[in-house]
């Protein structure tokens, strides 16, 4: 199954689906400071986004053998120092999904898509 | 004029610095005694952290955003509060460093942007500035979470915009502001709940109070650079620790809780409580004071009687300390000692999972110890923090573990010192570059002949499968012990013995000349002089030596060299 990922338990096993992961994902990274806001990974998305609401929308979650790989795609605010701001959502990303879900997360790329400007200095 | 000089003024010369309207220069001496204020309580900050995160040290990574925004404005006599407001905002943006510091970079923008083209500043634009401080952070994310340093410039900005109207003096204005921080940094636990399980206030919060603070202490003339002796939040007490420091006759371990009356004044409290013995602390959190004592038989009492009048007593805890040491001394291992570096030697840093191994470490030259192996990687703070206050800029560090390379290497980035990571992914190798340390040899030179060593030895390791796995063709079933050579798997057995010998053949041993055992903890020492005896009757020609490494999972690294 590719959708899910397992964790076994003397009784069956626990399936937890992308999107979860995705979801927890994404409410982080809305949280840590310097995001204006997610992005679309590609236009097959931009347009999904329009007719439906999507737990996925920008982010992406895949796995290996090493633990879960989650691509952000986001939005910073212009004049803020991008470099701390993505350093602190890798962070606080992997500390969540780790403790939420439990599985190790194995990389995390932040992909930043654009600048909203503000205000001009 | 710097610090020092600063401090010898007046407290009339002070508040002159800073009597309306205040200019470039008198913004640049508060900016300056923020910053002071707030390194001087980056510790207590630091340890407001509820986040076990890499880059969670608030205090640090504030501190250096007000350096680096400082160290912009330091040389420059600019009057214009405009422009110089502007180099501190250019400054905290290109140094701005972890979550609060991006934050606080904010702050100084927003403040930088609404005094754009003035020449001084009055409370009304100070009102303004701060306001603007406020939207600009608020601007900075989409779902901006209460209780933490955002709530409290909110906080600061709306009382100054109250205090503004009521007065026209800057220092009213600002003792107004410093209030109000206290006061919100006080609710966020309230607001993040968080902060209330951990029984803290939020980091960041408080370290923007403490910059405001700073300014205000500055004016009144109080010490910026001796933190005040206060209730610290329960997380921070170590009370384990103090088991470490037992004076004679100091018998009993008292620990009382108790919720203070309304009348309580910690430092008489503090004052009564020294009479009757050693070794006090008291911490606060969630409404509740915790006290902590060591006192003598006879008074094991007293402080119990004491709190009685001070608040009510909610919990009360009481050990013999003489007979917890005695347990404890059975299995305590001696003390380590250290290399002491001076300023221009080069320190080592090494990660050591056990003490035995730390011993060894130490009695090679290592400067500081970082906890750590296979199965607990220390975080990037830890190794930090292990050299962060080593009196010498130059550092190298071995980590002794693949895995905790890259945290050695990002610890190194974060610091002003010169740090260099010998890549050692393993106890022997770390030790075989020990040997040829020299501490009063260059960085470079140490470097370079400590990354030569390393491929000077081979590493063996012994541990116990923790899950059933094949690998490399080599079954392996949950329990069994299974031998490491460099790494790499090469056998799995039911005893230590028989897995030691196979790993010595796959190793080619008769190529070398020497082979060392450390052992672990739960290995015991006579099964590893029979161990050694065995080995030695199939190399007679080699040296063998036996030490106590110490080290959890595994029950023996060898080095072969």
């Amino acid at each position: 199954m590719s959708e899910t990922e397992n964790n076994y338990n003397k009784l069956g096993s626990v399936l937890i689906q992308k999107e979860a992961i995705a979801s927890i994902a994404r409410q982080s990274t809305l949280q840590s400071y310097g995001v204006v806001g997610l992005a679309p990974k590609n236009l097959i998305e931009s347009i999904h986004q329009l007719l439906k609401k999507d737990a996925k929308y920008g982010v992406e979650v895949n796995f290996d053998h090493e633990g879960l790989l989650i691509d952000l795609y986001i939005m910073v605010e212009y004049g803020t120092r991008i470099i701390s701001i993505t350093n602190s959502i890798v962070n606080s990303v992997k500390y969540n999904v780790e403790k939420t879900i439990g599985l190790p997360v194995h990389r995390i790329n932040v992909h930043v898509r654009g600048l909203r400007i503000s205000n001009m200095d | 004029m710097s610090v020092v000089e600063l401090t010898k003024l007046s407290p009339q010369e002070r508040h002159k610095l800073v009597s309306l309207p205040v200019n470039g220069q008198g913004l640049k001496t508060l900016m300056e005694a923020g910053m002071i204020w707030l390194k001087t309580n980056q510790q207590l900050v630091n340890n407001l952290n509820v986040f076990p995160v890499p880059d969670g040290d608030t205090g640090t990574n504030m501190v250096l955003t007000m350096q680096a925004a400082f160290d912009e404005i330091e040389n420059s006599g600019d009057e214009n509060i405009g422009q110089l407001s502007h180099a501190i905002a250019r400054g905290a943006l290109m140094g701005a460093r972890g979550n609060s510091g991006v934050i606080l970079s904010q702050i100084w923008r927003g403040f930088a942007r609404a005094l754009d083209d003035q020449p001084t500043m009055d409370v009304k634009l100070l009102a303004e500035a701060l306001l603007e401080a406020k939207e600009t952070a608020y601007k900075g994310v989409v779902r901006p979470v209460e209780g933490t340093i955002l709530t409290v410039i909110k906080d600061i900005a709306a009382q100054a915009k109250v205090s503004a109207q009521r007065t026209t003096i800057f220092t009213e204005v600002l003792a107004d502001i410093v209030e109000a921080a206290e006061a919100s940094v006080e609710r966020t636990p309230d607001l993040l709940p968080i902060l209330k399980k951990a029984g803290v206030v939020d980091s960041g919060g408080k370290g923007l109070f403490c910059i405001f603070e700073g300014m205000w202490r500055f004016i009144n003339g109080d010490a910026l650079d001796k933190a005040v002796t206060e209730v610290m939040p329960l997380s921070e007490m170590k009370l384990e620790d103090t088991m470490e420091s037992v004076e004679p006759g100091q018998d009993y371990e008292v620990v009382i809780d108790f919720s203070p009356e309304s009348t309580f004044n910690l430092e008489n409290y503090y004052d009564e409580l020294s009479k009757i013995g050693t070794s006090i602390q008291v911490g606060e959190g969630d409404g509740i004071y915790r006290m902590h004592i060591h006192v003598p038989l006879d008074k094991r009492y007293l402080p119990i009687d004491h709190t009685m009048t001070q608040g009510t007593i909610q919990k009360v805890m009481m050990e013999n300390l003489v007979a917890q040491m005695e347990g404890k001394k059975s299995d305590k291992h001696p003390k380590i000692n250290l290399a002491q570096v001076k300023a221009d030697e080069t320190a080592v840093v090494a990660v050591s999972p056990g003490p035995g191994l730390s011993r060894i470490f130490a009695s090679l030259g290592v400067a500081a110890i970082v906890q750590g192996g296979q199965t607990m990687n220390p975080s990037i703070k830890e190794v930090l923090a292990s050299f962060e206050n080593l009196p010498t800029d130059k550092v190298i560090i071995l980590p002794n573990n693949k895995n905790i390379i890259m945290a050695a290497k990002e610890a190194a980035s974060m610091t002003v010192k010169k740090v260099h990571v010998i890549p050692t992914i393993s106890i022997p190798q770390g030790i075989s570059a020990m040997f040829r340390f020299i501490p009063d040899a260059g960085l470079e030179e140490n470097t370079e002949s400590m990354i030569e060593a390393i491929d000077e030895v081979e590493t063996g390791e012994i541990t116990t499968a923790t899950r059933s796995v094949e690998i490399d063709n080599i079954q392996v079933q949950k329990g069994q012990v299974i031998a490491l050579y460099n790494g790499k798997l090469v056998t799995s057995t039911d005893n230590i013995d028989t897995a030691t010998e196979e790993l010595l053949i796959a190793a080619k041993t008769c190529d070398y000349e020497r082979i060392t055992l450390f052992y672990g903890e739960d290995m015991k020492l006579t099964h590893v002089n029979a161990l050694a005896d065995k080995i030695r009757s199939i190399y007679p020609d080699h040296e063998i030596e036996v030490h106590e490494g110490g080290q959890p999972h595994y029950q023996l690294i060898i080095a072969i060299e």
